[in-house]
């Protein structure tokens, strides 16, 4: 069943064919030597032609019915979307279409399925808010003699990024009294068993320990850790954009936040986001399906709105709470970034960095290139620098290609509670 | 690729819920243009050998003819592929270059214009002058007509992806027009000693056809 919206008419442009055109050629060659030469069967050769240019059609369709369906919605990066298209009104003239991608879409076979509609299968192959491409469809008449041709712009597809995985979390140490699904080093009523406490009364008598009761000749009561929410706020560097379209920075930072809130609403989290481009805009933290729409919204589009990038430090307790842990996808190259960065966290926010810079400057070909290789080696320098510099502050930065999970880069900081000092 | 909606699909070929689209029926598809092409190409060299042999009983403007001939079925089978490659499934564009070098724009102007230029009409007019410049030989002539005509629809089912079952209502015309090119032939073959009149008449009828030829393709 395919949901389509009103047929709307297509103009169509008429021209011969390249079947007409040699046969045309064929005929008129036959002809002219049979009247140069005196040889009849060169006539007689160009009499098949001849008889094929015969049916002509003069009368020819001027425009046909279009019927787009509006069946694709958001897609995600890689994954397939088909497109359906119905073409009414060409009376016995033949049909054929297909698709010319535009920018980072690919297109698949078209096929006519059974209900009449032409699918036209395509991959997004990057995030955005992309332009699928051109419809081309080619008319052709019973004798083949005419070509009609009509060309519709396909509607726009909004493509996600695809999240990169995450399934090892990285858990502060201190937790916001908020009932969630990590175990806090307080005692409460969560279920992961914290350790053994003399029985006082008021206590669940369930919870006593027979077998430590026995030992000790006491009553003793299992405790349990608390279950508590944690608060993060994932900040996606797009300020710069380096490295192959694709795999750039802007894109791994991206993929990594919408990775890391899909993840972290999934534990039932309260996830924010900090768009940090030319503006700064921003979500704050919050759970459910509804938050991962706002959060990929806000990754998608640029509406202009927002503060000065030199604002991060300002923005409302409640985008940037105190307690939260700052997760950072950014390459290092915005030395206000940096700064906003050492600012944070000399205001005790608990902040971890993803490098996502994974291309160099290129030395180039001919004669500069040996001062291109000692600029080179002069910039790694810096950036080296600037990451020991942030380590020295307590803001750990680990690197991620894009390629692999985030649990690699991640599992020194997800393997036990990430302690934060003031 | 392409979708043609002149083949009907077979009944009860429905595609299973959650599959890929299309994902069946692209290998068969992506194979029958690339078999219209070869044979395209076979007929067109079939063509060409035909109406040069033999080569010594040639006139002297044969062989240039033929050389012509022989470089415009190349390219025109070099177009034929060109199109089906454009045809296949593609994908669009990952960021354009800032800059394109002037060898780079000239190599793209040159490949624009050996894909626009009708190479198949060229061969056409050359296979029939390289003919024409042998002796009478109507059979051979004949011969030439039918391998040129069956090169003329494989070429058609190359560019379009057609099957051949396109061709069924042309039928009739097809053997109404072979019939005629066995006429002439036969025709040709008579001792023209006595056919001065009729041959003046047929050459007549030639002229007003091609005339009423090149008023059928002026655009309206």
């Amino acid at each position: 069943m395919v949901t389509a919206d009103p047929p709307r008419q297509v103009a169509v442009r008429w021209r011969l064919s390249g079947h007409a055109g040699r046969l045309v050629t064929t005929a008129l060659a036959g002809l002219f030597l049979a009247v140069i030469t005196r040889r009849a069967e060169f006539a007689g050769l160009a009499a098949p032609a001849l008889l094929l240019l015969a049916p002509w059609q003069r009368d020819r369709l001027a425009a046909v019915e279009l019927s787009l369906a509006d069946g694709a919605g958001p897609v995600t990066e890689g994954e397939q979307a088909v497109l359906a298209a119905r073409i009414t009104g060409h009376r016995d003239y033949s049909v054929q279409a297909r698709l010319r991608p535009a920018a980072w879409i690919s297109a698949g076979a078209a096929t006519l399925e059974d209900d009449g509609w032409i699918r036209l299968p395509f991959r997004v192959e990057r995030w955005g808010a992309r332009q699928v491409g051109v419809l081309e469809v080619v008319l052709r008449d019973r004798w083949r003699l005419t070509e009609g041709r009509l060309t519709v712009s396909l509607p726009r597809v909004t493509c996600h990024p695809l999240p990169a995985r995450l399934d090892s979390l990285v858990v502060l140490s201190k937790l916001p009294a908020r009932l969630g699904e990590h175990p806090a080093r307080t005692a409460g009523e969560g279920t992961e068993f914290a350790g053994v406490r003399e029985f006082v009364p008021g206590d669940r008598q369930r919870r006593i320990n027979w077998p430590a009761t026995t030992r000790r000749g006491t009553l003793q009561l299992n405790t349990y850790a608390a279950e508590r929410a944690q608060v993060v706020v994932v900040l996606a560097d797009v300020s710069s954009d380096v490295g192959q379209a694709g795999a750039s920075s802007a894109d791994l930072a991206v993929r990594g936040a919408a990775g890391t809130a899909t993840a972290y609403l999934g534990a039932r989290d309260r996830v924010g986001l900090v768009s940090y481009g030319q503006r700064i805009r921003w979500v704050a933290p919050g759970t459910g399906r509804r938050q991962a729409h706002r959060i990929t919204g806000l990754l998608l589009t640029d509406a202009g709105d927002g503060v000065r990038t030199d604002a991060v430090t300002s923005l409302p307790r409640a985008a940037l709470p105190p307690s939260a842990l700052i997760m950072v996808f950014s390459p290092l190259l915005s030395l206000s970034l940096i700064e906003t960065l050492r600012e944070l966290r000399e205001r005790g926010h608990a902040v971890l960095v993803i490098d996502v810079l994974c291309a160099e400057p290129d030395p180039g070909k001919g004669r500069g290139r040996d001062m291109a290789d000692l600029a080179r080696r002069l910039w790694r320098m810096e950036q080296q620098a600037i990451r020991f510099s942030l380590r020295e502050l307590g803001i750990p930065v680990v690197h991620w290609d894009g390629q692999s999970s985030l649990d690699e880069p991640l599992a020194p900081y997800s393997r036990r509670v990430m302690v934060t000092r003031r | 690729m392409t979708a043609d909606q002149s083949a009907r699909p077979r009944a009860g070929s429905q595609r299973r819920q959650g599959t890929r689209p299309g994902a069946g029926a692209q290998p068969a598809r992506a194979a029958q243009p690339a078999r219209a092409v070869v044979a395209a190409a076979l007929l067109a060299a079939g063509t060409l050998t035909w109406a040069a042999l033999p080569m010594s009983g040639a006139s002297v403007g044969a062989r240039p003819a033929l050389i012509v001939a022989v470089g415009c079925a190349v390219l025109s089978v070099a177009q034929l592929a060109d199109h089906i490659l454009a045809n296949r499934p593609l994908s669009g564009p990952r960021g354009a270059a800032a800059y394109v070098p002037p060898v780079a724009r000239l190599w793209q102007r040159i490949l624009r214009a050996l894909r626009i230029t009708p190479w198949p009409e060229g061969m056409i007019i050359a296979a029939l002058a390289v003919e024409a410049l042998h002796r009478s030989r109507p059979w051979h002539t004949a011969v030439l007509g039918v391998v040129l005509f069956t090169w003329l629809l494989a070429t058609h089912l190359a560019e379009s992806a057609a099957r051949p079952t396109v061709f069924r209502p042309h039928l009739p015309l097809i053997a109404a027009g072979l019939g005629l090119l066995a006429l002439s032939v036969g025709a040709a073959a008579l001792p023209s000693s006595g056919l001065g009149g009729i041959a003046i008449w047929l050459a007549a009828l030639a002229a007003i056809a091609a005339v009423i030829v090149a008023a059928l393709t002026l655009p309206v």
